[in-house]
């Protein structure tokens, strides 16, 4: 017994040492080449591709510097605050434009101000309306990567068969349009029931959500925006995905089940993958409105951590990913568009089928409201589905209760 | 000399049970402690600011949030639903798969598979089965009702999911109901058939009262565990609550305030609320049931 216990103690010994003298070594090397860590969310093979050739190329540049990807499976903010919590989080990672501010905010986040300028870049190459949600405080935290915006995806096939020759351009066209191609199992026009969708109707109409730091909860014309998209569904020629029996939108369309749907671009290489063939759809932009066009723009950022121990190294990573050396591979793939204006001119020449996505970005909103988005998203989907599902048709009394309940 | 052996004696119990008490210490009780702690503050995980005493602040909150409320009535809901139908079932089928059935191994084996399957499994089989064109509702459009959305309509999604919950879990009731008739003395039945009674009168005059300490175990466990739902309600659902708000439990709302709204503190409080409720239950139903367990 003895015996086991002492031969058990010297293991034990000899496996610490080693793991000592791995350590020591290991640290030895460090001077010569350092290593940043890139966090990402767990995303389709295609996006992990992109972001692998992008540090391939990076590696190419900068030879001391080693990158490795850190993919996030599972919910991202959640594992994210636990890796901040253990300061065991990457040096740089991406940052969705909701929840950007809540981690600003805490100072977790680098600014990147300084090192703008230091290694001259500047904001004005990006698409303008893209860094909003990563600017707080007169502070730039984060740039973005890339975006994706709203646009309507329609079948060419029913349109056809319905006598239609072009996408609907005006809201009155949107909701003919949706009557006529509603017939038996297959239903007009389908999108989710929720704020990142129904928004553009506000601004179409001249309505505010956002004004440049706080929400605008009751703003009339939004209301009437709101109004004419949810009695789309009300009339039953606009029905949610899952009210046709289909995991999202994307299935729904691609099933057929419906003639046309408002969703961002990572449709396209969904409907790929289901082997729809590129001219049975048309890509159009969203119609206007009676105050003009507008849409939703998506945006993801990289960002630095601030506990970061390679910062120059980090920015300088960033500065590639989000300049011209990396959004070249955002282009190429077509997954989503550049982030960088002049790359944003390449994407429309590369793919002129999905010239409306680049274009709604000049007018397009971007999916933010500040500190606390998660609860303006709240009030605004909960008070949706009180009007299409419980029947609840003063949208304006709803919401102003909504606020006070969740607001606070 | 004695003495000396003794304390030899507990130092060993001591390290065999050190791994025990490591992880209990630093899985079980210092989260519990940190937990209660947080609930008292402003706290967040990101950032280096240091947690700020709030005093009860946080449990106002939690207590005036109508979303949080909403949750306590629609887990209620949900338990009162599962619970007694989960247990009539489990007990009908333990005592069927207790009598001379044919197969019956075969049949306790399939009714307890379900338990052992993953809830979210579960969860997104029923998701298929429950679609607008999917399994149920096409048998039902033969009987002439209408497809409907079951998940998605907010009168019928917490019915849709308890249906789920129970099927998922009435195989573990049942075999604990099993080894509570396995314990009843064969004489009990024997002399109850002399006197002439039937099957009915046998079940309602000799199972069920010996089988009380069971039906204790199997109400009380079911309902803590009906009251701490998340799986099924987090996959069916999601973190907004499904149609409505109405598959809102509290334990997704716990895991919304944290992680979706970053309240650490918000978050600890509501749990620590949750934990109150299902105590002050488990108490009363204690009370309900009587003391002494035995005959």
């Amino acid at each position: 017994m003895k015996r086991l216990l002492a031969g058990l103690l010297i293991l034990v010994f000899i496996i610490s040492l080693s793991i000592g003298i791995a350590v020591s070594q290991k640290s030895a090397y460090a001077t010569s080449k350092i290593t940043l860590r890139l966090g990402a969310w767990a995303s389709s093979p295609a996006e992990k591709k992109i972001v692998q050739n992008q540090i391939a190329a990076f590696k190419k540049l900068y030879p001391n510097v080693d990158i490795k990807l850190v993919e996030i499976v599972g919910d991202y903010n959640q594992k994210m605050q636990l890796l901040m919590a253990s300061k065991t989080e990457p040096d740089i990672f991406y940052m969705d434009s909701m929840p950007a501010w809540q981690y600003i905010a805490k100072g977790v986040l680098e600014p990147l101000d300084y090192w703008m300028k230091k290694y001259n870049v500047k904001t004005i190459g990006y698409e303008s309306s893209l860094l909003q949600p990563f600017i707080y405080k007169g502070k730039v935290y984060g740039l973005p990567k890339d975006y994706n915006t709203l646009v309507l995806f329609y079948n060419k096939e029913m349109f056809k068969q319905a006598g239609l020759t072009r996408p609907p351009r005006t809201w009155q066209e949107l909701k003919d349009y949706a009557k006529k191609l509603t017939t038996g199992k297959v239903v007009g026009l389908t999108m989710n029931l929720e704020l990142a969708r129904i928004q553009p109707f506000a601004y179409q109409n001249g309505g505010k959500v956002f004004d440049s730091s706080k929400p605008v909860f009751t703003d009339p014309k939004a209301l009437e925006g709101f109004k004419f998209a949810l009695d789309l569904f009300k009339e039953g020629i606009c029905k949610t995905p899952k009210d046709l029996g289909a995991g999202w939108v994307g299935d729904a369309f691609a099933d057929k089940k419906a003639a046309m749907t408002i969703e961002g671009g990572w449709m396209i290489p969904f409907l790929n993958e289901r082997k729809i063939p590129k001219d049975s759809y048309g890509i159009a932009e969203l119609p206007a409105g009676p105050a003009g066009k507008s849409t939703m723009a998506f945006t993801v950022a990289y960002v630095m951590s601030k506990n970061s121990k390679h910062k120059p190294e980090a920015f300088k990573l960033i500065r590639f990913l989000t300049g011209e050396g990396g959004q070249k591979f955002v282009v190429e793939a077509g997954l989503a568009l550049p982030s960088l204006k002049s790359a944003g001119v390449n994407f429309a020449k590369t793919y002129p089928e999905r010239k409306a996505l680049v274009d709604g970005a000049k007018y397009a909103q971007v999916y933010f409201y500040g500190l606390d988005g998660t609860k303006v998203v709240d009030v605004f989907n909960k008070a949706f589905e009180d009007y299409v599902i419980g029947k609840k048709y003063d949208l304006k009394k709803n919401i102003e209760e909504r606020v006070k309940q969740i607001m606070k | 000399m004695k003495n000396k052996t003794k304390v030899q004696e507990y130092f060993t119990a001591f390290v065999m049970l050190l791994p025990y008490i490591i992880s209990f210490f630093m899985f079980f009780a210092y989260p519990l402690a940190k937990a209660f702690i947080i609930s008292f503050q402003e706290f967040s995980f990101l950032g280096d600011t240091p947690p700020k005493f709030v005093g009860l602040l946080n449990y106002k909150e939690a207590l005036t949030s109508k979303m949080f409320l909403d949750s306590i009535v629609n887990t209620f809901y949900y338990s009162i639903l599962v619970v007694p139908t989960q247990l009539i079932i489990a007990l009908i089928l333990a005592v069927i798969v207790n009598d001379k059935v044919k197969f019956k191994d075969f049949f306790r084996t399939t009714y307890y598979l379900p338990t052992v399957t993953s809830p979210v499994a579960v969860s997104i089989i029923f998701l298929f089965l429950y679609k607008t064109d999917g399994l149920v509702n096409q048998i039902l459009s033969h009987i002439g009702i209408t497809p409907r959305n079951w998940f998605n309509e907010p009168s019928f999604v917490m019915p849709a999911i308890v249906s789920v919950a129970v099927w998922g879990s009435v195989g573990f009731y049942m075999v604990t109901f099993l080894s509570g008739l396995s314990t009843i003395p064969d004489q009990l039945y024997e002399a109850a058939e002399v006197e002439g009674a039937g099957e009915s009168t046998k079940l309602i005059k000799i199972t069920i009262p010996l089988l009380k300490p069971m039906i204790f175990f199997n109400t009380v466990v079911s309902f803590i565990s009906t009251l701490q739902m998340f799986d099924l309600s987090y996959i069916i659902g999601g973190s907004d609550g499904g149609p409505m708000g109405k598959a809102m439990t509290m334990v997704v709302m716990i895991y919304r305030t944290a992680f979706k709204e970053f309240n650490m503190g918000v978050a600890s409080a509501m749990a620590f609320i949750v934990f109150g409720i299902i105590f002050i239950l488990t108490l009363i139903q204690r009370k309900f049931f009587g003391e002494e367990m035995s005959y």
